[in-house]
């Protein structure tokens, strides 16, 4: 074999079968390495131009030099295609996003998302947000609000009793499940002095149970006490509020109205927020929504409270949290606030 | 209450004109006065084409023994009417005769047709056919000679009308008669008006026939004796009118008193003086063992409370509330007593709730009736009806006179009111609303009137009341909006009552955050679910409704368990998904407790404690790891943690020290503050609850509760140092027993830290991982193949670092080695074959 097929030789197989053959960057090198190392293939013959003659020995050398950039050509092409064949396998790669599994949100009550949206409002209007007991003194939910023993009005609020503690010195009807927040504006006046502007919210009681009451449920009431406060300050006060909470202007109307502890009493509609007041299925077309009850705290509930009526005047007002939640979420059956269903439960992710 | 348009048009006669007011007009106006009006229903639409009808001849019908084949005149025409009725009269009779085409208020629509072979043309009509009436056991037969022709609303009055469902308020008892509405409504309307004036019959007084016993009780008592009186049916406009006003016609003596009732609000008893013990009435409490039986057939044993009409022996009536069974006129009676009384309302009110008795008389006594010009005009009234309709004739009067209430004068300050209201009500208008309701106004000061309240108004008692009368009739809705400045700062709640409030509220958003549903359950408990979380239901401690609703839930919840196992059961029957769920609210408990301080201190110390619990239930039949994953126990306890994390308090986690009986026994532990305070508890639920709560086989859930009185105040964080220096690692492999908690090999490990290091300036120490894990992280707890029963191969990992410099590798393993050996040595008390692998 002549030293050109030897050079011939090794350079094909250099080129068209280890390189070829090489399937990684990793090889490729290897390959290098055994051909162009140090010790290399081609790096070795160069060691034989020594025995040639100097004439012989220039061509010979030239030879080799050009094999040896052949190669070197050879290798960078081959590892050119390689990366380019790794890029597209990589890329070639269908990963499967489609299916993540789930992780539904936790859920607030509807009931405990309207009053906190309730509290804030009124917190940004100045009231403290203040709560009492649930089992309450009679004196505190009824005879402290004018609504005596005898007072027709005990019919309004069917009332649960509790029963003493054994032993205690307290009679039955001393304690009951307190019927409305309202107790709690007869403790904040007991406790503070005015000016007073506090908002309860909390559970009520009262003995009723069919498909638009529940035993169970949820008021809010709101008090300001002070010198010269008016009923106009009572709507204008109102007005504040619901057009705060239902972020645009809503009109406030009073109907004339009786509860025990305020006089003059009244109702209170507020225009209807899903029409402005055009008249919808919510408001079954009468543009006005019914509320609550407020009017001026009476006389005898300051007297109480041991409050100068002459000096202090001052309003409150009271309604339903769950028929707020309900009227926001369009929740037609009061039941399903209570019964914790999760179908029902996850609708309120927000 | 039901009010009659056509009757109070009547009543206000010229005074006021309510033709030109729509029905809607109508019920703006009550709604306006504080009238609420719940429902308004129109009658007699239609009835244009029922007309009276003469009957011409009657005839038996050739196919049927029942029917009658009737020749009417109706005005027109003679008619050929096949009639199944019994009471046909004769010729000349006057029927209602319902013409081809009308259709009848229950929606049938008379037509022309052949009645067993036999042709008939329209159809004569009972009362409950036209539904003027309760009566379908024959015709309407006229009494009068009306012209055939007449249609029906021309004949009858009042069957045509608008009736308007008033929703009374307590404070009203003069809107429970037409008299007292009419009254409201002509002062809204800007009119005056006052009922026309009857006279009571010019009979001699018999005082001896009446006595009040009790004064204080019966503040007045009419008494009439009539004799001669014929008790039959009422006219027909009467009983039509009864009818309207969802009152059932009796007789004509009992029709007065109830139409008088709906008039003035003012309730009557008619009694068959026969019937009466020497035929007198006394007013006195009843005496021990007296009893009465009530015109509904109840026996009543009576009290010495209760007030009774009494003859010279024996109670006849529960004074105001209802007559007794043989007091009442008879089809027999000719001798009758009327009675017109005013009765103390707490006394009416006191009977009639120990007795369990609602009557149209007590609900309006209670509430309070004229003493005056109102009880002598119903008096009057009735005894003109009795008079004309039963042919009775006075005899005698019988007036006593009992403890009656004096007229209240009130002070009236038109800069009071006007302050109050933050609207000026103009002199003159003030003064015609006083003048409309009755209130006798005085206003030669005019800076305050002196006031003297009708009464027909008895609540009337205050100047605010007053200042409600103004500007209930000059109008809600012109009052302004006008905020009243304040005097100063209000004050605000303490910053602890604050602090818990925020500590409630991160808690709940921290549960939601994790991925639970919050739920609302009902505080009430069943004495069984008050005893399946350990809980005593007869022990004192449990708060008691002395008059639940149902049975059942007669106590206040002392754990949010049961309610959430409630709503699990619920869940799982209604569908197949796993169910979590949290509920933050109170539980109560009977305790002596201190409870603040202020003016409702010592009264509130005997009300029970009210301790939040915030509680996470986790429950499924599980059909896959997702599931089992959503209920698994140590998610919930997660949960706890990342709640308690969420207000800055750290907490670990450690087997329970005292389990609780409605958790799994195996598979419970406790939440412990830093502070060494137990904050919360989480496990598995019994089995047994499950069964209790007759979940189906195969649910688990899985419990935890924080006791938020325990979760400690929120805190501003505080900086520490981040470390500069690289740590270092180490893992140690442990074969260890699976019945000894991770917990307390990881508290043995950096318990042995504390012991080990004595010595050196900033030696290398157990410190937390990245990202807030702990200095010891459990990394694989392994029980498979190759691992002996009742053991698992546990790998953890060790984080070590200095504070000021770099560790080295063989200082970080030397203090390794030691610590591990230490604890494992203390660890073997628990494990004897713990050891490393
Ligand atoms: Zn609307």
């Amino acid at each position: 074999m002549s030293d050109d097929e030897t050079l011939a030789g090794l350079l094909h197989a250099f080129v068209e079968v280890e390189l070829r053959g090489a399937l990684t960057l990793d090889d490729a090198y290897a390959c290098k390495v055994k051909y162009l190392g140090k010790k290399g293939l081609l790096t070795e013959l160069s060691r034989t131009l020594g025995s040639l003659a100097p004439e012989q020995r220039r061509a010979r050398g030239q030879e080799i030099n050009e094999a040896k950039a052949a190669a070197e050509l050879a290798y960078e092409a081959r590892c050119a295609a390689l990366k380019a064949e790794a890029e597209a396998r990589e890329l070639g790669v269908f990963e499967d996003l489609t299916w993540i599994p789930p992780t539904p949100p936790g859920t607030l009550h509807p009931v405990t998302r309207t009053r906190r949206a309730l509290e804030r409002v009124f917190a940004s209007m100045g009231f403290d947000v203040v709560d009492g007991p649930h089992v309450e003194w009679a004196r505190y939910n009824f005879d402290d609000l004018n609504i005596g023993p005898d007072h027709p009005a005990r019919d309004m609020a069917d009332t649960f009793f509790v029963s003493p503690p054994a032993g205690s010195r307290w009679s039955p009807g001393d304690l009951v499940l307190r019927t409305h927040t309202s107790p709690v504006q007869v403790r904040t006046m007991l406790t503070r002095r005015p000016p007073i502007r506090i908002v309860a919210l909390g559970t009520v009681f009262r003995r009723d149970d069919d498909a638009t009451h529940s035993p169970m449920f949820h008021q809010i009431e709101g008090l300001c006490v002070d010198e010269r406060v008016s009923m106009a300050d009572l709507r204008a006060t109102l007005y504040r509020f619901v057009s705060a909470f239902f972020e645009r202007p809503l009109e406030v109307r009073f109907r004339p109205s009786f509860f025990p502890f305020v006089e003059p009493g009244a109702e209170f509609d507020m225009q209807c927020p899903f029409c402005g007041g055009k008249g919808c299925s919510v408001c079954k077309g009468s543009g006005w929504i019914e509320l609550g009850g407020a009017g001026m705290v009476h006389p005898a509930v300051f007297e109480a409270c041991g409050i100068d009526p002459e000096r202090y005047t001052g309003w409150a007002f009271g309604f339903g949290i769950d028929r707020m939640a309900m009227l926001m979420h369009q929740i037609h059956d009061l039941r399903l606030l209570f019964e914790g269903d999760v179908r029902f439960l996850e609708q309120f992710p927000c | 209450m039901l009010i009659s348009r056509v009757w109070l048009a009547e009543l206000l006669g010229d005074a006021v004109d309510l033709a030109p007011l729509s029905d809607g007009d109508l019920t703006a106006a009550l709604t306006g006065l504080g009238l609420e009006v719940e429902g308004v229903t129109r009658t007699g639409a239609g009835l244009e084409t029922v007309v009276v009808g003469e009957i011409v001849g009657v005839r038996p019908h050739p196919d049927a023994d029942r029917l009658r084949v009737v020749d009417l005149f109706d005005g027109d025409a003679v008619r050929q009417v096949v009639c199944g009725a019994p009471n046909v009269p004769a010729p000349g009779g006057r029927v209602l005769f319902a013409r081809p085409g009308t259709a009848l208020p229950g929606g049938m629509v008379i037509g022309a047709r052949a009645v067993r072979g036999v042709d008939s043309v329209g159809m004569i009509c009972s009362e409950t056919e036209l539904d003027i009436g309760p009566d379908s056991s024959g015709i309407v037969v006229l009494a009068d000679p009306i012209a055939p022709g007449t249609p029906l609303p021309d004949a009858i009055v009042g069957v045509v009308d608008t009736i308007i469902e008033l929703s009374v308020t307590p404070n009203r008892p003069d809107a429970l008669g037409h008299v007292g509405v009419a009254r409201d409504l002509a002062v809204k309307l800007g009119s005056l008006w006052r009922p026309s004036p009857v006279a009571l019959p010019e009979v001699p007084d018999d005082p001896g026939i009446v006595r009040i016993e009790a004064a204080d009780a019966c503040g007045r008592y009419f008494g009439i004796t009539f004799d001669g009186a014929s008790i039959g049916p009422s006219p027909l406009a009467a009983r039509v009118r009864l009818h309207r006003l969802g009152l059932r016609p009796l007789s004509n003596a009992v029709d007065v008193t109830n139409l008088v009732l709906m008039q003035w609000g003012q309730p009557l008893h008619v009694f068959d003086r026969a019937e009466l013990g020497e035929g007198r009435v006394v007013v006195r409490r009843a005496r021990d063992g007296e009893s009465l039986r009530t015109l509904d057939a109840r026996d009543l044993s009576l009290a010495a409370e209760d007030l009774v009409i009494a003859d010279a022996s024996r109670p006849m009536a529960l004074a105001g509330i209802m007559g007794g069974d043989h007091s009442g006129v008879a089809s027999t009676s000719t001798t009758l007593l009327l009675e017109a009384a005013w009765f103390h309302p707490a006394g009416i009110r006191r009977s009639a709730r120990r007795h369990g008795m609602s009557t149209d008389s007590s609900h309006r006594f209670e509430r309070g009736v004229d003493h005056g010009d109102g009880l002598q005009g119903a008096c009057a009234e009735a005894a003109a009806l009795l008079q004309r309709w039963c042919g009775a004739r006075p005899i005698a009067m019988h007036v006593a006179q009992g403890d009656r209430p004096g007229p209240v004068t009130i002070a009236f300050r038109p800069a009071r009111c006007s302050m109050l209201l933050g609207m000026d009500v103009p002199r003159p208008d003030v003064e015609r609303i006083f003048r409309g309701i009755g209130v006798e106004a005085d206003a030669s000061d005019p800076a305050s009137w002196r006031c003297v309240a009708p009464s027909h108004r008895p609540e009337l008692e205050r100047e605010v009341d007053l200042i409600d009368e103004v500007v209930r009739h000059h109008g809600l809705d012109r009052l302004p909006m006008q905020a009243s400045p304040p005097t100063a700062e209000a004050a605000g709640s303490p910053p602890e009552v604050r602090m818990r409030q925020r500590v409630t509220a991160a808690i709940v958003d921290a549960l939601r955050e994790q991925g639970l549903h919050e739920v609302v359950s009902l505080a009430f408990a069943r004495p069984a679910s008050v005893a399946a979380t350990g809980d005593d239901p007869d022990s004192p401690g449990v708060v008691r409704l002395a008059n639940p609703m149902r049975g059942e839930a007669s106590l206040l919840r002392t754990h949010l368990l049961p309610g959430l196992l409630d709503a699990l059961a619920l869940n799982v029957a209604r569908h197949h998904r796993p169910v979590t769920l949290f509920e933050c609210g109170r539980v109560y408990r009977n305790a002596a407790h201190a409870s603040g301080s202020g003016p409702t201190a010592e009264i509130d110390a005997a009300l029970p404690d009210e301790p939040t619990r915030a509680a996470v239930l986790c429950g499924a039949l599980p059909a896959g790891d997702p599931d089992r994953a959503a209920i698994d126990p140590r998610r919930v306890g997660a949960a706890l943690l990342h709640a308690l994390a969420r207000v800055g308090a750290r907490a670990t986690i450690r087997v329970a020290a005292s389990p609780m009986a409605w958790l799994h026994p195996g598979a419970q532990a406790e939440v412990v503050l830093d502070s060494g305070v137990v904050v919360g508890r989480f496990g598995r639920v019994h089995p047994q609850q499950l069964v209790a709560w007759d979940l189906p086989r195969g649910v688990e859930a899985a419990y935890g509760e924080l006791l938020l009185e325990h979760v400690p105040d929120l805190r501003v964080p505080q900086f520490a140092a981040v470390p500069r220096f690289p740590g270092s690692s180490r893992d140690l492999s442990l074969d260890a027993a699976i019945a000894l908690p991770v917990e307390r090999i990881v508290s043995a490990l950096i318990g042995a830290e504390t012991a080990t290091i004595t010595s050196g300036e900033d030696p290398p120490r157990l410190v937390p991982g990245e990202l807030g894990r702990g200095a010891v992280e459990l990394v694989e707890d392994y029980r498979a193949q190759g691992i002996a029963e009742g053991r698992r191969a546990l790998l953890l990992r060790m984080h070590y670092g200095c504070r000021t410099r770099s560790v080295t590798d063989t200082e970080v393993q030397q203090t390794h080695e030691a610590i591990v050996e230490a604890a494992i040595v203390q660890l073997r008390a628990q494990d004897g074959h713990l050891r490393r692998r």
